[in-house]
């Protein structure tokens, strides 16, 4: 009766830390170089801004800010070897600095729809602003 | 106290009235009717061929016969809800309706990629949902960039790659037709160029290796096979290798999405076909900086939507986009 007893508690304990292992939430994505973009960003989050703001604002396409995989033309997206990567971060934080500074936007994020200034306002499809071609 | 450093008024005025948008873009939502005869195909503009105001064939015209018929839709990008067009269901459920209004349901529809917008599980399910009210056989998907962003498409191999190999590529026969779906958008390189790479290269020489010059080949991939606007990123890298492959064969027909509008070109024994997308226009070669979702004028959205030719059709009796005029019926 004692054994059942103590394995009964044993028991009740594995549910416990069973059960909170479960409950830590599972990480929202699995980028490894975050470091403007919160680091919990969601993948349509992310999907979004890169699509969105960057690929449409800029008429760009990934290729243009990602280098590629050393053997394959697969985009390595962690990598940090394109100096446009770094270029696009700084353009980020100027633009959430503008959007706070300048228009009273409080906490804004990159890929908010409410931004008064955002990638397009002076790219406009264009890699550079004031590109004409 | 006012501060001059801050602007109080941000104004947006787009000219864009929803309503207005809304209503031109029931003219949204085009496809591809294509028709096999005897080895040939023959396509038609979906908004050519159905009255919007009764749902059905337009009065006087008949379809010329076929040995059988399938339907090309493209780019739907669900999900997407910028004012280039906010209701990219809308407009899918407007070309899904033009494939049900035909006289003859089409074998099966080809849907060539982007099909979500941003890879997202409830985009794949809302098209699915849409999808289903389809009257025909079958479906036959190949993806587009937008549907193998985050993931390099494993997501969209779990919902529509049974049966496929590597990355979703396979080939199937109809009616003696060979149909070849092929995938470019995985691997794009910089520029944004497709790339069908080295394996699917090799796949593809060994599918149709076995096959007699007289069989009718139909290619259909995302990212267009022949170099509509590589400045953009309108074409792919390996195309041509892939193309020397199918120049014995009499009759070659290659579809593709990904540039949003109907372009077509012969070249030699193959005919090129790019689909009109059902969700927005994006600009004509080199004439904006770059590509991408085109905001237009409510009035002059019909126009980049390629509905210019319903006119055409009405007074000409043929049609703009097609290969074969139009039989009248009845004359």
């Amino acid at each position: 009766m004692r054994v059942s007893k103590k394995y009964g508690v044993i028991a009740a304990l594995g549910i416990v830390v069973i059960a909170g292992i479960a409950a830590v939430p599972a990480p929202a994505n699995e980028y490894k170089n975050l470091k403007v973009l919160p680091k919990d960003i969601s993948t349509k989050d992310l999907s979004r801004i890169m699509i969105d703001d960057f690929e449409d604002g800029l008429g760009v396409s990934c290729g243009f800010c990602h280098a590629e995989e050393k053997d394959s033309h697969k985009l390595d997206y962690a990598s940090d070897e394109k100096p446009e990567k770094e270029i696009a971060r700084l353009m980020m934080k100027m633009t959430l600095d503008v959007n706070e500074k300048y228009f009273q936007v409080t906490h804004p994020l990159i890929g908010d729809s409410t931004l008064a200034i955002n990638c397009t306002t002076c790219h406009n499809g264009h890699p550079r602003p004031g590109d004409t071609e | 106290m006012k501060n001059e450093n801050f602007i109080s008024v941000d104004k947006n005025d787009d000219g864009i009235d929803r309503a207005g948008f809304l209503k031109c873009m029931a003219w949204a939502g085009t496809g591809l009717f294509c028709m096999m005869s005897g080895g040939v195909m023959k396509s038609y503009g979906m908004s050519q061929l159905i009255d919007k105001n009764i749902g059905l064939l337009k009065k006087g015209l008949t379809l010329p016969k076929a040995d059988f018929t399938f339907a090309q839709i493209s780019d739907s990008h669900i999900g997407f809800n910028k004012p280039a067009n906010p209701d990219v269901v809308g407009t899918l459920q407007a070309a899904i309706g033009k494939i049900n209004a035909m006289p003859v349901a089409p074998s099966f529809i080809l849907h060539t990629g982007d099909l979500s917008h941003l890879a997202q599980a409830d985009e794949f399910d809302t098209l699915d949902q849409e999808m289903k009210s389809a009257k025909t056989g079958k479906i036959f998907y190949v993806p587009g960039e937008h549907d193998v962003l985050n993931d390099n498409g494993k997501q969209y191999l779990q919902r529509y790659g049974k049966d496929t190999k590597g990355d979703g590529w396979y080939s199937f026969d109809y009616n003696g037709v060979h149909f070849i779906g092929l995938v470019n958008v995985v691997n794009t390189s910089e520029g944004g160029l497709g790339v069908l790479g080295n394996e699917q290269l090799e796949w593809l020489q060994k599918d149709v290796k076995g096959l007699s010059s007289s069989t009718p080949i139909v290619v259909f991939a995302h990212i267009p096979l022949w170099a509509v606007y590589p400045q953009w990123g309108w074409g792919t890298r390996d195309s041509e290798q892939a193309l020397s492959y199918l120049k014995r064969f009499g009759s070659v027909s290659v579809l593709n999405g990904h540039i949003h509008q109907t372009l077509q070109k012969v070249e030699g024994n193959i005919t090129f076909h790019t689909a009109t997308s059902t969700a927005f226009p994006q600009p004509q070669p080199g004439t904006a900086p770059a590509a991408g979702p085109m905001k237009v004028p409510a009035e002059q959205l019909r126009t980049l939507l390629g509905v210019t030719s319903v006119d055409y059709v009405e007074h000409n009796h043929t049609l703009a986009v097609t290969d074969t005029p139009l039989v009248i019926a009845n004359k």
